[in-house]
């Protein structure tokens, strides 16, 4: 009987080249819960390709539905709108010093944006199991492709504001360029939203029960159908800061229908509050993140 | 030497309810008796302490439930530790089941682009793979159709294609490349021995130990989430082979004696050379089989038959009287028939004896046709083979001697 090479692979004979493995690629991983450290932001960062990956996804996804896809984006603030201007407008009493078809779509556009947002991102890791439990990747871009994409259903919408004021006789302001203001933070606070919701969905089915419910609520609660004025002055300001929805849809109002700057003091207590909730949001994504792919 | 990846006392623990939602309740009065329902859960590793230095091909042997794939998805980031630390050097590359990696909703091509983000790779170096990655794969028509319309043969060369073409310094080899055709299995075991020669670290699944044995220098073998043996790898998977027989030798439920309307078989003893009873042989040696009956009446000229088989069905040999006609004149009362093997050409493993007992001519079961009882047959295996020990453990149970002569490049006049 011959005797073969010891080794398919003969290492003996052959010079080993290692390759090079920078020292920033060496990856630790401890054992127990995860945790929000400065490492997630730099690997955030560092996957920013995959983030943009699964956005451009998301939007090929709802536009290749081509016409009614964009259409929708038009017409559910449109719609919306319409029907809350007309009751509330007719029979609510609502008084308003602007046209009350112009502040409700005002609202719409930065509650549709939110309410979206929530019920998309609230889903993102539970439908997107299958990649969780076959690759690496931060899973906290699964949340946030719902609350990314949707800014540029957001910026069509505030478009669709905007030409509609301008139907209205409402003429462009220097304001304008405060908009993104608010805008951020929408984006802070659905951020927020969708971070602890979709982590939460994972451990507890009610979550999937109970958010519509919310959704309902929060359409109610916020000053969306109506002015924030409806609310008593000494009220106004700490409601609008504990619910970052109430300010920022008032700044857009202010913006872009009154042509004014929107209140300096509860925008940016609403702006520093939802830092503080999307960051609390992210840690408890952190915390229940390790979990995710041995459940389903 | 440099660790590509080390385990510090890993364990992993899955929580109570393991599957699917758990109660809002039951966590909650969980948290209020201050117990972490993670500690009463299942226990899929303990305590796993191992270094694997860059370059090595490491394999990873055990049962089913032992721990291997968890061990993979670990270093692969997909799941984590309960307890203890990994550190990773480098990218890594895992094929861990059939479709790691891939994005069902992405077309073929915009998956290799985004495996190759999730990497940490530059788009050019993409590029510049593109066309091997699509080559090997096979997937060539379908490469702009979501892969979730893939057949799993197309998912599982796609998720091997990436996972071995983008410069992993640590590749994660499950099972999975099984599912896959023969010719596939070919190429990926020859595209893992080309990046082990590279200089990347391999960590390998296999229940094929040839394949194994072939590939990886190292091996640890797992049971029931510990490592029980580290070390060279054609010794790990001889004790776990061993193992294996050690347990069907274990559970061996056929010693039982058998009841016959005319003859109990009360029972079978087997002898060595020096007439001692053991419970296997050397291999090469002789094997004597003593089977001890009882018959109620004389059963006139009894055909007596004795084989052994490897677990496949039907014996390798068989001792019958009816091919050498020696059959005795009569059976009565307490018998002994001893049938003796000599020199039994086997290679060393665990086999099956096999009994029956007919009347005058072959015709009428008198002691059914029936597995009596397992023995082994013991011995190292010397041969130096790339697979010699899973080979000579789990193939081919007959040992011949043989020679091979091979001339090629011959010419085609000359070779009619």
């Amino acid at each position: 009987m011959t005797t073969h090479e010891p080794s398919i692979l003969a290492r003996d004979s052959l010079p080993v080249v290692t390759p090079p493995v920078s020292a920033k690629t060496v990856r630790d991983i401890v054992g127990g819960r995860g945790h929000l450290s400065l490492e997630t932001v730099q690997e955030f960062w560092q996957f920013r390709e995959v983030q943009l990956a699964l956005v451009m996804r998301q939007l090929k996804v709802r536009y290749k539905q081509a016409f009614v896809g964009a259409g929708w984006v038009v017409l559910q603030p449109l719609i919306a709108a319409g029907i809350f201007a007309l009751i509330l407008g007719r029979y609510g009493h609502v008084k308003s010093s602007e046209p009350f078809f112009l502040v409700v779509l005002g609202g719409m556009v930065g509650w549709v944006y939110v309410s979206n947002a929530l019920t998309v991102g609230a889903e993102s890791v539970v439908a997107n199991q299958d990649l969780v439990r076959k690759i690496y990747f931060p899973r906290e871009t699964l949340p946030l492709t719902a609350v990314f994409s949707g800014l540029v259903d957001l910026l069509i919408a505030l478009g669709v504001l905007i030409v509609v004021s301008f139907a209205y006789g409402i003429k462009p302001a220097l304001s304008w360029i405060a908009l993104p203001l608010p805008l951020l933070v929408l984006v802070l606070f659905a951020g927020a939203g969708a971070l602890s919701l979709s982590a939460l969905n994972i451990y507890y089915r009610d979550v999937r029960y109970i958010l519509p419910f919310m959704i309902q609520l929060g359409l109610l609660a916020s000053p969306i159908a109506y002015p924030l004025s409806v609310i008593p002055a000494r009220w106004r300001e700490l409601y609008a800061i504990l619910n970052p929805i109430a300010a920022g849809v008032d700044a857009i109002r202010r913006i872009v229908i009154e042509g004014t700057w929107p209140a300096p003091g509860t925008t940016f207590a609403a702006l520093g509050y939802s830092l503080v909730l999307i960051v609390l949001a992210a840690m408890l994504f952190k915390r229940l993140e390790r979990g995710f792919a041995d459940r389903a | 030497m440099t660790a590509a990846i080390e385990f510090h006392g890993v364990s992993k623990r899955f929580r109570g309810a393991r599957s699917g939602y758990s109660m809002a309740r039951d966590d909650l009065v969980a948290f209020l008796a201050r117990r972490n329902r993670e500690a009463d859960g299942v226990h899929a590793l303990e305590d796993i302490d191992f270094e694997i230095p860059q370059g090595q091909a490491f394999g990873l042997v055990g049962d089913n439930g032992a721990g291997k794939t968890t061990l993979l998805k670990l270093a692969s980031r997909i799941t984590y530790p309960s307890t203890g630390r990994i550190r990773i050097r480098g990218r890594v590359g895992a094929l861990i089941e059939v479709g790691t990696g891939l994005h069902p909703e992405l077309t073929g091509r915009e998956n290799i682009g985004l495996y190759g983000r999730i990497l940490g790779i530059p788009r050019r170096e993409i590029v510049r793979r593109f066309d091997d990655i699509v080559e090997f794969a096979e997937i060539g028509p379908a490469l702009d159709r979501p892969v979730k319309q893939f057949s799993s043969g197309m998912q599982l060369r796609l998720g091997f294609s990436l996972a071995a073409h983008l410069e992993p310094d640590v590749l994660l080899v499950d099972e999975a490349i099984a599912v896959g055709d023969a010719g596939f299995q070919y190429r990926c075991v020859e595209r893992i021995a080309a990046l082990v020669k590279e200089g990347r670290t391999l960590v390998f699944v296999s229940h094929n130990m040839s394949a194994i044995e072939a590939v990886c220098e190292r091996s640890v073998l797992l049971s029931h989430g510990r490592i029980v043996r580290d070390g060279p790898t054609r010794d790990v998977i001889r004790e776990y082979l061993h193992g294996v027989e050690d347990r069907l030798l274990a559970t061996d439920h056929s010693q039982a004696p058998s009841f016959d309307e005319e003859l109990e078989l009360r029972s079978v003893a087997l002898l060595d050379e020096r007439g001692r009873e053991v419970d296997g042989i050397e291999a090469g040696g002789s094997l004597t089989v003593r089977m001890s009956l009882h018959a109620t009446r004389p059963l006139k000229r009894p055909i007596v038959e004795i084989g052994i088989a490897d677990g496949r069905i039907g014996p390798l040999t068989m001792a019958s009287m009816l091919v050498d006609g020696a059959v005795p004149d009569e059976l009565v009362g307490n018998c002994v028939v001893d049938c003796t093997f000599e020199d039994l050409p086997l290679m060393p493993r665990v086999y099956e004896l096999w009994g029956g007992i007919t009347g005058e001519a072959g015709v009428g079961n008198v002691l059914r046709w029936q597995r009596l009882r397992l023995f082994r047959v013991e011995g190292e295996v010397a041969e130096t083979g790339l697979a010699a020990v899973s080979q000579t453990l789990t193939k081919a149970p007959l040992k011949t001697s043989y020679t091979w002569h091979v001339e090629s490049g011959l010419d085609p006049r000359s070779a009619s």
